[in-house]
């Protein structure tokens, strides 16, 4: 089976000044179709620079990136766009709905840049928001949404446009713990589904919700495998700290 | 994405912030304004001057003498053998003495009308006819008859349509109406052209004192400088120096002034347009502050999968269309100041005077604000295309 997401030694560097930050350091991993993977780190750990590099919105200074077999690496910004439009669905941690616009034209929008004609855009909405349980909400703006249905306005409008990859950036980071568990119920049910997930998130309990989680500390992966293994869920670094046999 | 749905998305977004949309708009709406308001002047202008100058066709000259301080004069029978003299260029000739409005109509004073004394051959320049008595003829001036023929506004307003056979004074001296014109304006008005009255020359300058001036047809109205010079030649031989004359051409005249007006137009249009380039100014001004607070959305859009393109456009067309509808508002409110200016320029000057916006100056116009969104949305909108989308998404 081909990989849907390839790392292949990807490195990023920022530089600041005479320093130069490594913030993805010979990162290497594989995504498959239907997966359903967690990236999670502590603070600085490296995620926002992979969920950007996976998000195509960068590049990686060193390495491959390949997402369904195409190196992102080497293609322009319009290539990204398109790209990011097609392939990818994604899910911030604040929602980043169009406050002008209403539910429904929110949604259309990757439609729109997709060139889709405005009525089955229209219609594509509508049932995306079906799915989510909003459709009789559609010609509300976001502002008269609570925080956990403007999420699922979001991941509607990240399933509208059918992309490889949903994408989503700490989901439950600004929902508290009952509707934060009813969005991540809802990707678990479109894993089920049979589409990919990549979650990022700093929780720990979060990610186990997921199939595979992928650990990073330091720009490095440092554990790869399945979320329910018991050293999924500890850093070397706290078990270290907590006495635990220093790696 | 359509064109038609960038521009659906530009209004949506200009009517969701209506007084900034208006206030960056106010200067496109008056240089717009100001635009039409001066051109529609400079046309009314020019189309009052022909109109006052065609009366007496562009194939006329007009002989101005000022024997006053020479020695020699120019007799009225000395003129009219001039111009049989230069009969290859000069057609027909009228002394003209013109004389202060004082027409007594019965026991009422008409201070209005044109009062000029002239020669048979007058309404033949003019280009008038008697649609009731006779013309003016050769024994009238000949035996300096106290007779005279009036326009058909004095007919209408004083006589009821049956002046010929009545009697007015002109300075004082009675006279007996012989005929009546043929209208000439569309409306009969005060001081209108068929407010006047003609008298034979030779009875006038008894009135008002020689004659000084003379008006003489072209036959050819492309032998202008021939008909000047053949003119100036034969004057220069009476007084022995071009002190003492003027000769003047209708066309030339109609000319000079026509593109005088040009001029005062073009050089007042001209300011009203740095309003215009002020106007853009300051769309690129709202539009780099826009650029700044939309920094988020545009970063969303990309995230999205908006090209740099679409967001270029989205601005642009967003640019264009706010100074679109500063063009149309100006020019509506250009129009509302035309007539507003028609009605007062009338008013004050006691002349019809139409302030008329023409068809081209609005059009250009409302190019040229549309033009002006364009270029000075163009710098903005180049600005948020090239924003980075990592950058955008996480600004707040
Ligand atoms: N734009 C940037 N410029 C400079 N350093 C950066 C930039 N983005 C991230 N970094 C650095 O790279 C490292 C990884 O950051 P990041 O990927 O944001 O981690 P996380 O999302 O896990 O907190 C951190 O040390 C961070 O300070
Ligand atoms: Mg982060």
């Amino acid at each position: 089976m081909k990989a849907l997401i390839e790392f292949q030694e990807v490195c990023k560097y920022y530089h600041m000044g005479d320093t130069t930050v490594v913030a993805a350091d010979h990162i290497s991993f594989q995504v498959y179709q239907g997966e359903f993977v967690a990236i999670v780190g502590q603070s600085g750990s490296g995620k926002s620079t992979c969920m950007n590099i996976i998000g195509c919105l960068d590049v990686p200074s060193e390495g491959t990136y390949l997402l369904d077999g195409r190196d992102v690496g080497q293609m322009n910004k319009n290539e990204l766009a398109e790209i990011r439009n097609e392939l990818l669905g994604f899910i911030f941690q604040q929602y980043n709905l169009l406050p002008k616009l209403n539910l429904l034209e929110n949604v259309e929008v990757p439609l729109m840049y997709a060139g889709v004609p405005k009525k089955e855009r229209r219609e594509r909405a509508k049932v995306a928001l079906e799915m989510v349980g909003l459709a009789d909400k559609m010609k509300h703006r976001p502002n008269e949404l609570s925080g956990g249905q403007q999420q699922r306005v979001s991941i509607a409008r990240a399933l509208v446009g059918e992309p490889s990859v949903i994408l989503a950036d700490e989901p439950t980071g600004a929902l508290d713990s009952r509707t934060g568990r009813e969005v991540l119920g809802i990707l678990q049910e479109l894993h089920a589904a049979g589409h990919t997930v990549v979650l990022i998130t700093h929780d720990n309990s979060i990610a186990v919700q997921a199939q595979r989680i992928i650990r990073l500390e330091d720009g490095r992966v440092i554990y790869d495998g399945p979320a329910d293994a018991p050293e999924a869920v500890v850093t070397p670094r706290a078990a270290g700290r907590f006495g635990g046999v220093p790696s | 994405m359509s064109i038609l749905e960038s521009v659906e998305l530009a209004v949506k977004n200009i009517v969701s912030s209506k007084t900034r949309t208006f206030l960056t708009m106010l200067d496109i709406i008056i240089g717009v304004a100001a635009v039409i308001v001066i051109v529609g002047l400079g046309n009314g202008l020019e189309q009052y001057v022909t109109d006052s100058f065609s009366g007496l066709g562009t194939n006329t000259l007009t002989v101005t003498v000022m024997s006053r301080g020479s020695t020699r004069t120019l007799s009225v029978d000395d003129m009219y053998a001039i111009v049989d003299e230069n009969s290859q260029y000069l057609d027909l000739c009228s002394p003209t003495v013109t004389m202060p409005g004082m027409v007594k109509i019965g026991s009422e004073t008409v201070s209005t009308t044109s009062v000029q004394g002239v020669s048979e051959d007058y309404l033949d320049i003019a280009g008038v006819t008697v649609s009731s008595g006779r013309r003016l003829q050769y024994s009238d001036m000949a035996n300096r008859e106290k007779v005279c023929v009036i326009g058909a506004y004095l007919d209408q307003a004083y006589y009821g349509g049956n002046a010929v056979g009545q009697t007015l004074r002109v300075g004082g001296q009675s006279l007996t109406i012989v005929g009546v014109l043929a209208q000439q304006d569309d409306t009969l008005e005060e001081g209108g052209s068929d407010d006047c009255l003609y008298l034979p020359y030779t009875t006038a300058s008894r009135i008002a004192g020689d004659v000084s001036s003379y008006i003489v047809t072209m036959r050819e109205e492309d032998y202008i400088d021939e008909s000047v010079a053949a003119l100036e030649s034969a004057l220069y031989e009476v007084f022995a120096s071009d002190d003492y004359y003027t000769v003047t051409s209708m066309a030339e005249m109609l000319e000079t002034m026509t593109s005088m007006i040009n001029i005062l137009v073009g050089v007042l249009a001209g300011i009203a347009a740095i309003s215009l380039v002020v106007g853009g100014i300051g769309i690129m001004n709202i539009m780099l502050v826009s650029v700044t607070e939309r920094t988020r959305e545009i970063g969303i859009r990309k995230s999205l999968g908006a090209k740099e393109r679409y967001i270029m456009e989205q601005f642009v067309i967003e640019a264009a269309c706010t100074s679109a509808l500063g063009g149309v508002i100006g020019i509506l409110l250009g129009d509302g100041l035309s007539a507003v200016a028609s009605t007062v320029v009338t008013r004050l000057m006691e002349e019809t005077l139409t302030v008329a916006p023409t068809l081209s100056a609005v059009a250009l116009a409302f190019g040229i604000s549309v033009g002006i969104g364009i270029l000075f949305g163009y710098l903005p909108a180049k600005k948020a295309a090239r924003l980075n989308p990592i950058d955008a998404l996480h600004y707040d």
